[in-house]
């Protein structure tokens, strides 16, 4: 297996705009992938992701700013090179497997372009089903195949030809949570075994955070955050990046006292410690945008509230709790044992992975 | 791994850019139907308003002729073929839903037979239908001649009724291809969804026509255009004194001395408005609602088992419907063309094959066939490239202008009778301007093959819209980001996917160019008479044993050529083409 040699297209765009009438999908967009880089985009539905990735596929055209391949100007102006010239592959959300030709037939369908001999043709195509697990599936159609399985069919089409840049469009959205689990590790593997540039978009926070070298999170035409995985979780630059990847829930109460990087939130009569990663002045109102992984029922911890057991579901390591308290609820409160519904006990945060921001930044 | 090339400079780009836009293959393809299509038709129209600007009267600008249309015996005939579209239409489409779902969706016997039928009911211009039950019912008839007479159904056959039912069963195959295509392209899953949450056959059945809207629209749309534009029917069935149609009307106008072709205009201008009527009331109903459910996820439906009541009853409708469609004209002309001395007072007649041996042995009734189905052959091939394209361009969430633009002429073509399309294209090709530029084509085959790629266009057109649109766009974008142009694209994915369509529709067109009669007529250059001109100049001639023999020598030979290309598809065609549509047996 070859690892990854940095062989891949570097992406650069800059200030994108792009309007469906008067709804404006890129809103000044840039963004800058390396080489062999796995970029994710984490948006929400109608964020412009999939404008963006369209875009530089070629399928769409931006109508201002412009779109660099390498040293490659693709998308600029009245310029817009197509997408066939551009040297990537694509991933489809509904796979977009040709239905007339057969699984093997279709992964060859990408390979056409670089004009090779009927046995190296062959031999590639061989070796890419075998890399998804479908060597002996080559003969089946489409229709023959079941969802997991054409999508594997799709992602072998993807890097059969070894482009410089592969596309991900929510490729596991139609797919069960196993499945989706064991092809995102086919994904992360294949791509980095090919060393192409890689920029996957997805709603899901759980897949972006497993997948990407880097997040990109995406709001209403504009990024958000662009920054590593581990960044992008602990320092959310603003309430909408927090919020979209991952809270547990939100709690509303006045600054006490400010520190560098912490402050005392008072809660009615409870008081929270949390980080903040902007200005905040004493007194003024806060959102508290409290992480899954904050959460617990240690009994030692100082920054406690009580609660009622409202839900609990159990996750094979351990199971998951449901609260109720009188600042909010929230939700996924991990422990080792259950405890009955209906129960009162304290949940306690960790001040390192609860966030506040002022409530007039939402 | 494949580098891309070094960025060029900005001129270089554009200039490059500006020759690839003004002679890509769209802007060919735009200059095709604005020449065959477009110009025809707008020159003729603009007589109408503009009599001067062809010769035709005295004033560069009026509304003379819209006010002769507005005698009342005109605006009558309009409404009678308003009420004959919309009728026709919505019997024919409701009638070809029932079938498809019988054809592809059931175990029904009477499935085969309507699958072989369905070309012989395109083949039939509608003037052989209409002629068929005339043979036999027609005084000094086929009936008349073993001694029945029924004086009632000659009545009902001469009026309203006789023009709806055979402008219906005119229209039944043209709605069912469309609304079959689609059918095909839709898998059973939302059915099985309907019933699984507790619906009935009926909402499953509801279920699927809601899904197949765009091909039952399309298929109104077609039938209401063909049945105002039909001459054949009204060539036979209507008249002044019982119930005249615009277009009988029209032939009259042109057929009168001296001719007024700029009243003539403003009657096709208000059947073309009553073309818009359909257009919007099939874009009201859909309201850009997407219906693309073919995709490479769709899996072949199994059809469903009838039961020994539900199987009577579906294969007596199946063979009342040929009957009634086939049969009895088929019965009027096969008698017809076998019994010597038909039509007239002689009491002696002969039941015997002569006529056919005429035809065989004379060229004059046999060169005609052989002329029109050269000329079939070339119109249906270059027609289904056009109509391809076309259908591909009205379903496209792209093109906007463009795309309205060619919905219009499309269905104004449509609506457009072929008797004026063929005087619109001696005014379009025999103005001062296209002979100055060398365009002499007024009097050649050329033209008149033209002329017939026009008048099948819109048709054939219509018929691949409701497959088209079922198409995903993804299919082919992923075929671009794979390294395919568009070209390619196009040959390797699009044309595959809907070759089954393709291959109806070019059937269609072969058929119906065969016996094409309005356009032949006018436009047909000297010693090249096509089929249909042959057969009306037999029975101008009160040969009516050499025309109807003719007629059914025409429809044998256009069943022989739609049963080879067929054949050659199951044969020829890669496997994964093939299984496309194909239900579970």
């Amino acid at each position: 297996m070859s690892t990854s040699t940095n062989k891949g297209h570097r992406i650069k765009i800059e200030k994108a705009r792009k309007n469906y009438g008067s709804l404006a999908a890129l809103d000044g967009l840039s963004l800058t992938i390396e080489p062999g880089q796995f970029m994710v985009l984490l948006g929400p539905s109608g964020s412009g992701k999939s404008t963006l990735i369209r875009s530089l596929a070629g399928i769409e055209k931006i109508d201002s700013g412009s779109i660099f391949l390498d040293k490659q100007e693709v998308n600029r102006g009245p310029i817009n090179i197509a997408p066939e010239k551009r040297n990537l592959a694509m991933v489809f959300q509904d796979y977009a497997l040709w239905p007339h030709l057969s699984a093997f037939e279709n992964v060859e369908y990408a390979l056409q372009r670089r004009k090779l001999s009927k046995e190296v043709s062959r031999q590639r195509v061989e070796t890419a089903l075998e890399r998804v697990g479908l060597s002996t599936k080559g003969k089946n159609y489409p229709h023959e195949l079941s969802g997991g399985e054409q999508q594997r069919v799709a992602l072998a089409r993807a890097i059969v030809a070894d482009p410089a840049l592969l596309l991900f469009d929510e490729p596991l959205s139609n797919l069960d949570a196993d499945l989706r689990e064991r092809l995102r590790i086919e994904i992360s593997t294949l791509t980095r075994e090919i060393g192409a540039t890689a920029l996957y978009i997805t709603h899901d926070q759980s897949e972006a955070f497993a997948l990407a070298d880097k997040i990109g999170v995406i709001n209403r035409g504009k990024l958000e955050q662009v920054d590593v995985p581990e960044e992008i979780y602990e320092r959310p630059i603003n309430r909408f990046v927090a919020n979209f990847t991952g809270i547990a829930g939100t709690f509303t109460g006045k600054v006490k006292r400010v520190s560098k990087t912490s402050c005392i939130v008072a809660l009615g009569e409870d008081q929270l410690k949390v980080r903040h990663t902007v200005g905040l002045k004493v007194g003024q109102t806060v959102d508290v945008l409290i992480r899954p992984a904050a959460t617990s029922f240690k009994k030692d911890s100082e920054n406690k509230i009580s609660s009622v057991i409202t839900d609990v579901a159990y996750r094979g390591r351990g199971y998951e709790h449901a609260i109720d308290t009188k600042y909010g609820s929230l939700t996924g409160v991990f422990d080792n044992v259950s405890h009955p519904r209906g129960g009162r006990i304290s949940v306690s945060i960790d001040p390192d992975r609860c966030i506040a921001f002022p409530t007039e930044s939402k | 791994m494949q580098k891309v090339e070094p960025s060029r400079d900005s001129f270089s780009s554009r200039a490059l850019l500006f020759l690839r836009t003004k002679i890509s293959p769209m802007t060919i393809f735009w200059l095709v139907i604005v020449s065959i299509l477009v110009l025809p038709i707008l020159l003729f129209l603009a007589v109408a308003f503009s009599p001067k600007l062809l010769d035709q009267g005295p004033e560069w600008f009026t509304f003379n002729s819209f006010k002769a249309a507005a005698d009342p015996y005109f605006l009558r005939s309009i409404w009678h073929s308003f009420v004959m579209g919309v009728v026709s239409a919505i019997f024919a489409t409701a009638i070809a839903l029932g079938v498809a779902w019988i054809v592809l969706r059931t175990n029904s016997a009477a499935r085969k037979v309507w699958n072989l039928a369905i070309f012989a009911l395109l083949l039939a211009p509608s003037y052989l239908i209409a002629l068929g039950w005339e043979r036999i019912f027609e005084r000094a008839g086929v009936l008349n001649i073993f001694g029945i007479d029924v004086p009632f159904v000659r009545d009902l056959l001469y009026g309203p009724f006789g023009i709806a039912m055979i402008l219906t069963f005119k229209g039944i195959p043209f709605a069912y291809l469309v609304i079959s295509n689609a059918m095909r392209g839709l898998g059973e899953e939302f059915e099985q969804a309907v019933r699984v949450h507790g619906g009935s056959r009926l909402a499953a059945f509801k279920m699927m026509s809601t899904l197949l809207l765009p091909a039952l629209w399309s298929g109104i749309a077609i039938v209401f255009a063909e049945s105002i534009s039909d001459f054949g029917v009204a060539s036979q069935l209507s008249s002044p004194g019982r119930y005249s149609v615009a277009t009988f009307t029209l032939y009259r106008s042109v057929m009168s001395i001296p001719v007024s072709f700029p009243l003539c205009a403003a009657i096709s201008i208000i059947l073309l408005l009553l073309i818009v009527v359909a257009l919007l009331a099939q874009s009201r109903a859909l309201r850009g609602r997407s219906f693309r459910v073919l995709s490479g996820r769709t899996r072949p439906i199994t059809r469903q088992k009838l039961a020994p009541l539900g199987s009577f009853a579906s294969n007596a409708s199946i063979y009342a419907l040929l009957i009634l469609t086939l049969g009895v004209p088929v019965f009027g002309a096969i008698s017809a063309s076998m019994i010597q001395g038909l039509g007239t007072v002689i009491s002696n007649y002969q039941i015997n094959f002569d006529n056919y041996i005429r035809v065989i042995k004379s060229p004059l009734l046999r060169s005609p066939l052989l002329f029109s189905a050269e000329a079939a052959l070339i119109t249906a091939t270059v027609a289904v490239i056009l109509a391809a394209i076309s259908s591909r361009m009205l379903v496209s969430t792209k093109n906007g202008a463009g795309k309205k633009f060619l919905d219009f002429f499309l269905l104004a073509a449509v609506g457009l009778p072929g008797i004026v399309f063929a005087i619109g294209y001696i005014f379009a090709y025999n103005l001062p301007l296209a002979q100055r530029y060398g365009f002499h084509l007024y009097g050649t085959v050329a033209l008149l093959v033209l002329a017939y790629i026009a008048t099948a266009l819109p048709s054939t057109t219509r018929s691949l819209v409701g497959n088209m649109n079922q198409f995903q766009e993804s299919l082919s974008e992923a075929c671009r980001v794979h390294g395919s142009n568009g070209i390619k694209t196009w040959l390797t994915v699009v044309l595959p996917l809907i070759s089954r369509p393709l291959l109806a529709a070019w059937c269609l067109t072969y058929c119906g160019t065969l016996l094409e009669l309005p356009v032949s007529q006018i436009l047909f250059p000297p010693g090249h008479a096509p089929l249909a001109v042959g057969i009306d100049h037999a029975l101008g001639n009160y040969d009516f044993g050499g025309g109807t023999a003719m007629e059914v020598f025409a429809i044998i030979s256009a069943l022989i050529v739609v049963a080879v290309a067929f054949a050659l598809y199951e044969r020829l065609a890669p496997v994964g083409w093939k299984q496309l549509g194909r239900a579970h047996r």
